[in-house]
Parts: structure tokens; sequence; C-alpha cells
């Protein structure tokens, strides 16, 4: 066998052993990613349709209120809380924005006309400067529901209307969404994180110095080091995929040996910042802000935790060229999508560019002291 | 034969020399002392002879072979000891012995390695079990996996118990035996005229005086140096050695 080969295949090995057996290198490499996965999603993973909290203050003692409450409570868009007795308790609420906006149906709600022998009223619906949207939207909703109540009251014919029809098509969920970032940051965490806190600590204690006496040369390490954290994150990827699997019932439409072909591409491109701050890096005081001020920023810009979508136009060009992003997005269009590699053009394209800048550096400013 | 020379060696800290025209050559298979206040510019002068520092001035050779001009071949023919033998934990000494080795591509048979150091039965250990004489015998081990022609050693000693410390003199001269050349440094004079076969006096980067350990006592007897103390037949390391006995301890 190649001699530079062995070298590297043998500090590999016994690199990913260490691994193994080191109980918090396998907690921050494993666990940790798992804790924010149940974390995200038990926060994104149930799909609820309530999307107002509302508390419902009924003053009218009409059989009309009471089936109109029933009748809101059935509807899907809102979480109603009848926990209040008051406009002012309710408005406390507001204001910490526990709730989005208050219901009231005053005390003659529902009270049967005298002239057209048919119920009437105007329920009272409350919100903030703040919530001007949700109370808006609401107004909007209870006007259909009261539209609904009056044709049958009247008898009118309404000459248009709207109805709304659903696709057979799913989009992708919040969890769905989640999950690729997820991955992203477990990607971060070994990749950029690990070297980080190693490599100071083996300065300090001349382990890398007395390497550097042997032939060992930096492109070799870093090879090892690139096979072994592949094989540490793929281990850690799919146990975030298996609970992502069962727990929280994760639709995966992609190829799996696209995506593990992709992964590891992504795993070197993200260990190669780690190296570079690393290798760098002659101590821990060095070292932590640097890849703080790096990784931070990424986290938050390549979608790790939210979609890029949500950012501001520009904000989203300019982000879109960070190592991270295709890393997240190529996830997601193979995970949810089914790309092939091919398909993933743009996005491998733009990781190799990276990962090829990111190695230069690195093993230009590489110390092994 | 010489296997190491070294002309007028220099090296420069923000305009102070440290290492200030220092020459001297080892024979191979010569215990070779570098002795010296701190900051005399001693460990300076193996950094440079183990390209672990770039050399401002003059030359070294060892085997021939230019260290300036070809550190890779160098490195090849050197075994190095640092001051303070330091393992990555959660490593087997199997696999510190292997990593070694594989650091020149080579794959050796590691229990050989192990045995030479009194270490075969901790082989499964983790580096972070080992006590302070064990983590230098087994750097001396790693620092010979491939079959180094110059061993340095810079203050093996220091932190040692006199039992470990006879037991690292014992495996330097075994390896000196093996005709390999030792070039080491140390505070302990007493260390140092048992074990070096010659012995190189630094102060402030220059090599003030090169003998051997009897040439230089006699010198400095015959410039009419007496000591103001009755020569003892015994000194307290003989009794604490006679009352704890020579074994190695853990």
């Amino acid at each position: 066998m190649n001699k530079s080969l062995y070298t590297i295949l043998t500090f590999a090995r016994i690199n990913t052993r260490r691994f193994f057996r080191d109980r918090i290198a396998i907690f921050f490499g494993i666990l940790f990613p798992l804790i924010f996965l149940f974390v995200f999603g038990g926060i994104f993973g149930n799909n609820s349709q309530a999307n107002f909290h509302v508390s419902l203050i009924n003053n009218s003692k009409s059989d009309f209120a009471k089936q109109f409450v029933d009748q809101l409570k059935k509807e899907s868009a809102f979480k109603i809380d009848e926990d209040d007795k008051t406009l002012d308790a309710a408005k406390e609420k507001m204001v910490r924005s526990q709730i989005d906006a208050t219901i009231i149906l005053p005390d003659n709600f529902g009270a049967i006309d005298q002239a057209t022998q048919t119920p009437k009223g105007q329920a009272e619906v409350y919100y903030t400067q703040n919530t001007q949207q949700s109370g808006q939207t609401m107004t909007t909703i209870i006007d259909g529901v009261f539209r609904d109540i009056n044709k049958n009251i009247t008898h009118a014919a309404e000459p248009f209307t709207v109805v709304g029809k659903q696709i057979n098509q799913k989009s992708l969920t919040s969890f769905d969404y989640t999950f690729a970032g997820l991955l992203g940051f477990a990607l971060l965490g070994m990749g950029i994180f690990g070297p980080v806190n190693v490599f100071p600590e083996l300065k300090k204690q001349g382990i890398l110095r007395r390497l550097s006496t042997t032939p060992l040369k930096v492109w070799q390490y870093f090879c090892s080091m690139a096979i072994s954290q592949s094989i540490i994150g793929l281990v850690s990827i799919a146990v975030m995929f298996i609970v992502a699997l069962t727990v929280f019932k994760l639709e995966v439409v992609g190829n799996v040996l696209v995506l593990v072909a992709f992964l590891v591409l992504a795993i070197i491109e993200i260990l190669g910042i780690g190296l570079a701050i690393g290798g760098w890096a002659r101590n821990e005081r060095q070292a932590a802000p640097l890849s703080n001020i790096i990784t931070f920023p990424m986290m938050f810009l390549s979608g790790t935790f939210f979609p890029r979508f949500l950012m501001p136009e520009w904000l989203q060009g300019a982000t879109a060229y960070l190592p991270l992003t295709p890393v997240i997005d190529g996830i997601r269009y193979i995970v949810n999508e089914g790309y092939g590699l091919t398909q993933l053009g743009p996005q491998i394209g733009l990781m190799l560019g990276w990962t090829v800048v990111i190695y230069i550096i690195a093993f230009r400013v590489f110390r092994w002291e | 034969m010489n296997i190491v020379s070294v002309k007028d060696l220099r090296k420069v800290y923000d305009d102070k020399p440290v290492v200030d025209g220092v020459s001297f050559s080892v024979k191979k298979g010569e215990v070779f002392g570098i002795l010296g206040p701190n900051g005399a510019g001693k460990t300076t002068t193996l950094e440079m002879l183990e390209t672990l520092r770039p050399i401002d001035g003059g030359s070294a050779t060892i085997d021939g072979i230019d260290v300036a001009k070809n550190p890779d071949a160098i490195k090849r023919l050197i075994g190095v000891q640092p001051q303070t033998p330091a393992f990555q934990d959660k490593t087997t000494l199997k696999e510190v012995i292997e990593l070694f080795a594989a650091a020149y591509g080579e794959k050796v048979d590691v229990l050989q390695f192990l045995r030479d150091v009194d270490l075969e039965e901790k082989a499964g250990n983790y580096v972070e079990q080992l006590s302070g004489g064990q983590k230098q015998r087994l750097s001396i081990t790693t620092a010979l996996v491939h079959g180094p022609k110059v061993f340095f050693l810079d203050e093996p000693t220091t932190g040692l118990d006199p039992q470990a410390r006879r037991h690292l003199w014992d495996l330097i001269r075994t390896i000196r035996d093996k005709g390999v050349s030792v070039i080491m440094t140390t505070h302990y004079m007493d260390e140092a005229e048992m074990l070096c076969d010659r012995i190189a006096v630094m102060d402030n980067g220059k090599i003030v005086a090169l003998d051997t350990p009897k040439n230089l006592i006699k010198a400095l007897l015959k410039r009419g140096f007496k000591k103001t103390q009755q020569v003892e037949q015994a000194n307290l390391e003989d009794v604490f050695i006679d009352l704890t006995g020579k074994a190695l301890r853990d």
C-alpha cells in the first residue's frame, strides 16, 4: 500500500476510535444536535392551524350567542380562551402578547328583533396597535361567519362568493424546513467547534509540535481529519434521521446515497473552516472569538433556524453565497424534493468553490504550535 | 566519525542573539550533553537542529545532510523527545506507537517497542493512565520507531523520581550502545557527569567550554579550585536509593 495512504488511514482510524471512546465528544457530536432536534421538532412539529389565540367574553345569555360561540370554537384558525370575564383582564393579556385579540359579545347580542323576528347583534373585536393585522384578519373571518348566518336568515342570494379549494399536492411543512437547518447546525457544530476546541489544546500540550518533528505533512493530517470527521458526521446525522423519521414523521423523498455523497462534501467543506481557525489560532483566546464571529452569522443567515425567504431581498441575495447556504438548500432539495446530484449543480459548484478557497487558507495559516 | 556537525550556528529574536555562533560536532554512538542556565540557548539550539526553528546563520549537517536545506530528509534521521511529553487522551499505548510509525509511513512491531521500555503489559491502557516516568519512556520509544541516527532529549529527567531517573539513564545508554548518537540537555550535573561522553557548557548563547566531564573537572582543579567542604563518602541520594531500592516504580 502507498505509504502516504497508510499514514492517512492509520491517523483517521485511530482518530475515529478516539471520538467514540470520549463521552463528552459523543455528547456534543451526537446528543447535542438531537436535543435541538427535539426542541425544534416540538415547536414546529405539530402543524396546528391555530393561528390566532383569542380571548372570548360572552356577555349575552341568548341562545344565538351560545350557538355562535360553539361555532367559533370549531373554527380551526382560532384558539379560544374563555377565562377572562372583563375587557380589562383581556387587555392585560393582549399587552403581554399572550393573546392576539379579544372578541366581545355584548349583552344584547343575539336578542330577537321585534320588527323582523330574527336575531341580531354586533360582535366587537379588540386588538392592539401591534396586532392590527391579526385583528383585521379575525374581523374578516367573523364577518364571513356572519354572512353565512345572515344568508340563512334572509335567504338572499349572493352574486359574488369565494371558495377555498385544496390542491392535491404537499408543500413543505415547517418541520421539513427545520430539519434541513438542524442538519446544517449539526455540521457546523462538529466541523467548526470540533477542531477549534481540540487544536489549541493540542498546541498547548505540544502534541502537534511533536508531530511536526516527524515527516507527517499538513495535508496528510487534514485528509485523515476529513475522513474521520465524515464517518463521525454521518453517524451523527444518521441518528438524527432515525429520530426525525420515527418521532417527527419526516417525509423523505430523495435518494439516500445522493444524500450521503452530498453530506460528505458538506462535512469536508465545513470542517475546512474549523481546520483553518483551529490551525491558525495559537490558543483558545484566539480560536473562540474568531469561530463565533464566523459561525453565528452563518448560522442565522444561511437558513439554519428559519427559512431564508423570510429575509429582505437584498439579504437573501447576499446570503445565498455563504458556505453553509448551499449545504442547507441542497439537503432540503434532496430530502424534500428528491433532487439528484446533477440537479444540485449550483449548490455543489458553490460548495466545491468554497472548499478550494477554505483549504487553501487553512494550509497557509496552519501552525504546528 | 562525526554524525552531527554544527558551525557558527545563530538565532536572533528581536535583534537579540539567542544562539550566538555555536560550533560543535557529535560522534556516532556518543552521548553529547548541553548544559547551561535557563535562557542560555540550549533548547533553541536543539530546536534548530530538529528543524522546528529556522536557522538564522551558520550551518548544521546531520549525516552529511544540510538541516536548513533538506528538513524533510533530516526528520527521517532524527528522533525527538520533548521536555514534557504529551499524548492525546483516549489513545492506547499500542495506538500511540502505531500513529508515530504511521507518521513515517511505516508499520512496526508495536509490542517490541513497548517491551524495550518495559511498558508491554500496558499496551491496551490509555496514555492518561500512565505516570510521569512511564510517559517519558513511551515518548522515548515513539521517537525511535523509525530507527533514527540521532536522538534529541530535552531535559528528559526533570520531575522524575530517583528510580525513574536511573532507569532512564540505563535506557539512554542502551540506545547509545545500539549506535545512536544522543544529544541531550539537562540541569542535573550528576546526570551529565555519569551519562555524557562529552559536554558543552552554554551561557548567553555561546559555548564556554566543551570537553569530557573528567577533563572539564581536571581543568578546573588545575586552575587551583578547591572545594570548601570535605568530600563525603556518600550523599543523600545514596541514602535514598539504599532505603527505597533501585526497583522502578510506576
